[in-house]
């Protein structure tokens, strides 16, 4: 997306002006979205995104600078500025003076589309969301069907002073498909939508019939249910989307943005006991066309699959260059943007519980009143603190050990440490779903997931 | 290229074209200073900007947007743009009569000062945090603060801008007395650097956050609930979403066909306010060219009027209310500025939940069904005293019969920054359901 000889001009400057680090992130996105209600086209929209971000570390204080014009010019001039702003003139090397001498790597495609974002025209992907309507409008209380497409073609070049120059080309598709159901028990919602590093197979993937059908269910599931009780019981959370209550509770602990600061309850325990032994924890960007995965994170480096929490004891935490540089860590290539407005920060990439042992029929064996948590909204942490929630989407009362009538409205919480040594059996059922997942370095897609699990007590937010 | 010769350029394409076209950019200059351990952690500076288009072909709607402004990408927007409108099945689709608007100024001098006092500002919040032994760690102390520049254009007349920017001081702290840790965040937004105070920030911060150590379980039950202003105005932000028409035709909204009707207690009196001076999300006219002007959307508990852009307004038969949304990367949609609600003549703390902040909004509360359970963290009244704090519990109920149980509302308006300004006096709500221990 731009010269050598620019991109090593800037990152030399950088250098000269005592910056021990420089990295310049360029990327070019084009999306395209396409909103319908009750058949018809709502909104239709298209967008290029261009922008450039220069970063320069100082030990470990870091300048971070972007623009949305690329010339040379300004690029140059910015650059100036920032190391003006800095106000220090700090050691150079002999690295920092003469050019650089770029090592190249390239993405090797692992995630690459099989339909990319220019095949099959508009009426197509309008024919997919009008199946994906029909299938959601399963019963007449079904008043409203709204479904989305969202279309993200992300290219990136990423060049530091190290002589680090990589390129990659991040392709995510996903829709979503919201049915409303009214009737005596007011207006309900259901939702579902999926999303992978994949072009337009997701339709295949995903087929519009099987996810309408989903959402429009849970909608009237929702209609029938009665407000969720209040207090504290066991609770079965569900296999997929349930993985948000680790990404809550334990994932965002571990990211070296909290921990470096000692700002997380779970800094300074690497080798301790944080879960309890039925608790396997990874943080892959591997994962084929996983919709968290890519090739290369936003600060150049291969990711990697990243074992968080082993049986129980804590292996690694999410690790960018600056945690790097504050706690010695080795990075794990989870240096992620949301793009070129953000510096990037430690993140979360496909973060799921291995499965374990325990037949999914055996978690609801023995409880006498509870909560099974079908499928979950999102969440959200303190890190300092640990307190937690999640929001339901779906749930059931457990009985006697059996599944009955469904209830609405009600969210979790806990404190993370405290409750996730509450979990005392995990099934073999592992699935994962997509999230976006908001923090410092903005909203990025994130996969979560695990196989259902049970939580001996747990806080239920319903209606006292 | 600059936005405006970007704008004149698309608005060429378009009437060579045929085309309706509106065209809206937003130019943005930031930056941000944060402070961590008495040095300056992180310092970011930026230009940033794009322009978007909204097309009409006979009667369809169609949108598209760059950040790059190249005759090529220009060019691509138009041919997306114009593709995009032909999918749409029905038309209706309209660009507004527009006028000139003329260019306003709402940020004068706001942010004039030396680079020096913000970061000094940054570099304040943290050390005043800092002397406090209880605090354990302080994440994230900033100064940011953000100019920007709107311009907006169309076939039909429209031509305008107006500057308009704040100043925001930040800090986030982890508090013990030994016991279990608690974290809070205080944010303090102006349109003035001036206006800012660091110690302020910083000693509400504290007193925030220490109030909750020690925190004990609640027992489930149900309480009278007094929900702090900053608190309530977060569910005044989720409630909002019934208040525009688009959700309303889009059959999303709990209050459709309720004009006229009561729908809250007589407490409750609902503003939109673009015109508020001071107010840190006013605006000179909309996102369609709309002038701006107050809207009463909730008065003494009757709902008055949704708010609306113009396409929702002739929909529904009235006038628009100034209130349509768009920035350039968006479609047309409803969006609030300053909105609030009045204050009353004030509440008398009894027994209850005093309710200090909630989490998991965009989790745990459902603007479609109105159903909401959230995690709280809050203060357990015993005869009008607070007794101790509470923690590990959510409050949950419907955003309808919450608006109509209201049975006091505080003197004292406090304002909220969620993209647009909410604000609230504190709310006593007659009984909610808590669930904890």
């Amino acid at each position: 997306m731009l010269s050598e000889t620019l991109v090593g001009d800037v990152l030399s400057r950088a250098r000269l002006g005592g910056a021990d680090y420089a990295e310049l992130y360029v990327e070019r996105w084009r999306r395209r979205s396409l909103r319908m209600l009750s058949g018809e086209v709502k909104e239709a929209a298209s967008g290029l995104e261009y922008g450039a971000g220069l970063r320069l570390i100082y030990g470990t204080e870091v300048v971070y600078a972007y623009t949305n014009d690329l010339s040379a010019e300004s690029l140059l001039e910015l650059t100036e500025t920032l190391v003006k702003l800095k106000g220090r003139v700090g050691q150079v090397d002999a690295q920092g003076r003469g050019g650089l001498d770029f090592r190249k790597q390239a993405a090797r495609g692992l995630h690459a589309p099989e339909v990319p974002l220019s095949a099959r025209d508009r009426r197509y992907r309008v024919e997919r969301l009008l199946e994906a309507e029909t299938a959601a409008r399963v019963a007449p209380e079904i008043k409203q069907v709204q479904t989305q497409l969202l279309e993200w073609e992300q290219e990136v070049l990423v060049a530091t002073s190290e002589g680090r120059w990589v390129e990659d080309r991040r392709v995510r598709t996903r829709y979503v498909v919201t049915a409303i159901a009214q009737g005596e028990g007011g207006m309900q919602t259901g939702s579902f939508g999926p999303g992978l590093s994949v072009g337009l197979e997701l339709f295949d993937h995903h087929p519009p019939s099987v996810v309408g059908r989903k959402a429009g269910e849970q909608a009237m599931t929702n209609l029938r249910a009665k407000p969720a009780p209040a207090g504290t019981m066991p609770v079965v959370i569900g296999n997929a989307f349930g993985g948000v209550i680790f990404h809550e509770a334990l994932g965002h602990l571990l990211e070296t943005t909290s921990v470096a600061k000692k700002a997380s309850v779970l800094s300074d325990k690497l080798g301790e006991k944080v879960a309890s032994p039925c608790v396997t924890y990874i943080d892959d960007g591997t994962t084929p066309h996983g919709w968290g995965s890519s090739e290369f994170d936003d600060e150049g480096l291969a990711t990697e699959r990243t074992v968080l929490i082993e049986n129980g004891v804590l292996k690694s935490y999410m690790v960018d260059r600056w945690g790097a540089l504050r706690t010695g860590l080795r990075p794990t290539g989870s240096g992620r943007r949301q793009d070129y407005t953000f510096a990037p920060t430690s993140r979360m990439r496909n973060t799921f519980i291995a499965p374990g042992d325990t037949p999914k029929e055996k978690l609801f064996e023995g409880i006498e009143y509870g909560l099974y948590a079908k499928d979950m909204g999102g969440g959200q942490v303190k890190p300092g603190s640990g307190e937690y929630n999640f929001g339901v989407k779906e749930a059931y009362i457990i009985r006697h050990g059996r599944i009955e009538e469904p209830v609405r409205g009600a969210m979790l919480v806990g404190k993370g440490p405290d409750s996730i040594s509450k979990i005392v059996a995990v099934s073999s059922d592992l699935e994962t779903a997509p999230g976006m997942c908001g923090s410092l370095s903005g909203s990025l897609p994130v996969e979560v997931g695990q196989p259902h699990l049970l939580i001996s007590e747990i806080v239920v937010g319903g209606q006292a | 290229m600059t936005f405006e010769q970007a704008k004149d350029y698309l608005l060429q394409k378009a009437r060579a074209m045929g085309l309706e076209a509106e065209v809206l950019a937003t130019e943005t200059r930031e930056m941000s200073l944060s402070a961590f351990e008495g040095r300056l952690e992180e310092i970011t500076q930026a230009t940033q900007g794009g322009i978007g288009v909204r097309v009409v072909v006979e009667g369809k709607v169609g949108y598209a947007y760059t950040e790059e402004k190249t005759p090529e990408a220009l060019d691509w927007v138009m041919q997306e743009a114009y593709e995009n409108a032909l999918l749409q099945g029905s038309g209706g689709g309209f660009i507004p009569a527009g006028s000139a608007l003329g260019r306003h100024d709402l940020l004068g001098e706001g942010l004039s000062a030396p680079l020096e006092e913000k970061q000094a500002a940054a570099l304040a919040v943290e050390a005043t945090l800092r002397q406090d032994a209880r605090v354990r760690q302080v994440p994230r102390t900033a100064y940011q603060e953000q100019e920007v520049q709107v311009v907006l254009g169309s076939t039909q007349g429209a031509s305008g801008g107006y500057r308009t920017g704040v100043s925001v001081l930040m800090g986030s702290a982890i508090l013990s007395d030994g016991g279990a840790p608690k974290q809070s965040w205080n944010v303090d937004v102006d349109r003035e650097f001036h206006a800012l105070e660091p110690g302020k920030t910083a000693l509400e911060l504290i007193e925030r956050t220490a109030r909750l150590l020690g925190a004990r379980p609640l027992k489930t039950g149900k309480y009278r609930a007094y929900f702090e202003p900053k608190a309530f105005a977060q569910l005044l932000g989720v409630i909002s979403f019934m208040f525009s028409a688009k959700n309303v035709l889009e059959g999303k909204s709990l209050l459709a066909g309720k004009v006229g009707e009561k729908v809250a207690s007589d407490l409750v009196t609902v503003v939109d306010d673009p015109t508020l001076p001071g107010g840190i999300a006013s605006r000179p006219f909309d996102a369609e060219g709309t002038p701006a002007r107050r809207l009463v959307i909730i008065e003494k508990g009757v709902l008055k009027s949704f708010a609306h852009n113009s396409e929702t307004a002739r929909k529904m038969g009235v006038e628009p209310t100034g209130n349509a949304q768009r920035g350039y990367k968006g479609v047309l949609g409803v969006g609030h500025s300053n909105l609030f609600l009045e204050p009353g003549s004030g509440v008398r703390l009894e027994d209850g939940i005093v309710v200090t902040e909630m989490m998991g909004l965009h989790a745990g509360a459902n603007p479609i069904s109105g159903d909401f359970s959230l995690q709280a963290l809050g203060l357990k009244l015993e005869g009008g005293e607070v007794a101790y704090a509470v923690e590990n519990f959510t409050v949950a109920g419907n955003l309808l019969a919450l608006l109509q149980n209201v049975s006091a509302v505080g003197e004292k308006l406090e304002w909220e920054y969620w993209g647009m300004a909410l604000g609230a006096p504190m709310v006593e709500v007659a009984e909610l359901s808590f669930a904890g221990a």
